[in-house]
């Protein structure tokens, strides 16, 4: 996985043209959008992201780009590779071959597409507006979330942190965000070492 | 009515450019951009050539001005718009934000004097979208 910030505008280029303007930080973040690319991230991972709304992603298309090599571009999970590596091995082996042969035979990409399993790789780029951000590190970052969004969402915060160390101080899971979990029963018990980790 | 553009992302043409290439190419995005960015003239090739109607390669940006306007214009472009951002800076003075999708799909759908000082505020920024844009209204 490969995360880089490539584009935002600087909080600093609105807040010079407005001295006296009294904005907070949840009216300024929801006038600022940080481009990201994203590689080499599974499917499985891509489609939690696209289920935050107010965002934009542009994708790379499995009907004009054609999967070569599957075996080499698959995200596999550590407790797959620790426990079943042959089932998923053998698995992923015969999608490639099925997928080649679809392809072979003249099927378009669009349908052979279908037998690519949720491990395949992918790149896209997203935008988000600062507050979507927040909203996306509150319910990634948490120790509820899956694996590899959560890693995502960590290196994300990581980045913009560095971009604008003020805004995102106080940004994390929603119990670093709001001084209590929001997850009722399914809360990990251990809020205190998460709010630790996130504190700048 | 009076707008004033203050902020946008850096080089919003070359990110529209790698938008459209990253979904058609085996190329990662950050290495289409980074090359992208160094290839002014490409990125004037790419962007000139736009004639789609899958409008969220044009929303990896944001613009922000200042509105000069009353109650009635804001709720008028947030009804029309939902994609536009608003904060009041005191009495009629607004801090107003978009991507150029919301930019071109307000401009084109319903002109008028908001409609019209959007696109000369963006036409030296983006200059080929806004030829785009010009050859879609007319």
């Amino acid at each position: 996985m490969k995360v880089k910030l490539l584009s935002y505008q600087p909080s600093m280029d609105i807040l010079s043209h407005l001295p006296a303007a009294k904005l907070s930080e949840k009216e300024l973040l929801g006038h600022l959008s940080f481009t990201f690319a994203l590689e080499g991230i599974s499917r499985a991972c891509s489609h939690q992201l696209v289920r935050h709304r107010v965002a934009s992603f542009s994708q790379q298309s499995q009907r004009y780009i054609q999967v070569r090599m599957l075996k080499t571009h698959v995200v596999a999970p550590p407790s797959v590779t620790a426990k079943s590596p042959k089932i998923f091995d053998s698995l992923i082996g015969q999608a490639s071959n099925a997928y080649q042969a679809l392809v072979d035979a003249g099927i378009p990409g669009e349908d052979a597409r279908f037998v690519l399993p949720n491990a395949t790789e992918t790149n896209l780029l997203v935008t988000m507006d600062g507050r979507s951000l927040m909203h996306f590190f509150g319910l990634r970052c948490c120790i509820r979330a899956q694996w590899e969004v959560k890693e995502l969402s960590d290196e994300m915060l990581r980045q913009v942190r560095e971009a604008e160390p003020e805004l995102f101080s106080g940004a994390g899971p929603y119990c670093c965000q709001l001084g209590r979990c929001p997850e009722g029963r399914f809360t990990c018990g251990r809020m205190g070492e998460v709010v630790e980790k996130y504190r700048v | 009515m009076r707008l004033t553009l203050i902020a946008r992302t850096p080089n919003p043409e070359a990110m529209i450019a790698a938008a459209m290439l990253t979904t058609t190419s085996g190329v990662k995005p950050s290495t289409i951009y980074e090359r992208l960015q160094a290839n002014p003239e490409k990125v004037n090739d790419i962007v000139s050539r736009l004639e789609v109607q899958h409008g969220s390669i044009l929303e990896h940006n944001r613009l922000v001005w200042i509105l000069e306007a009353d109650e009635q214009l804001v709720l008028d472009t947030l009804l029309k718009n939902k994609f536009f951002t608003f904060t009041r800076l005191g009495s009629g003075r607004w801090l107003m934000s978009a991507n150029l999708r919301a930019i071109l799909e307000y401009s084109e759908e319903h002109g008028g004097d908001l409609g019209d000082s959007l696109l000369d505020s963006i036409c030296t920024v983006v200059p080929n979208v806004n030829c785009f844009a010009e050859r879609r209204r007319a």
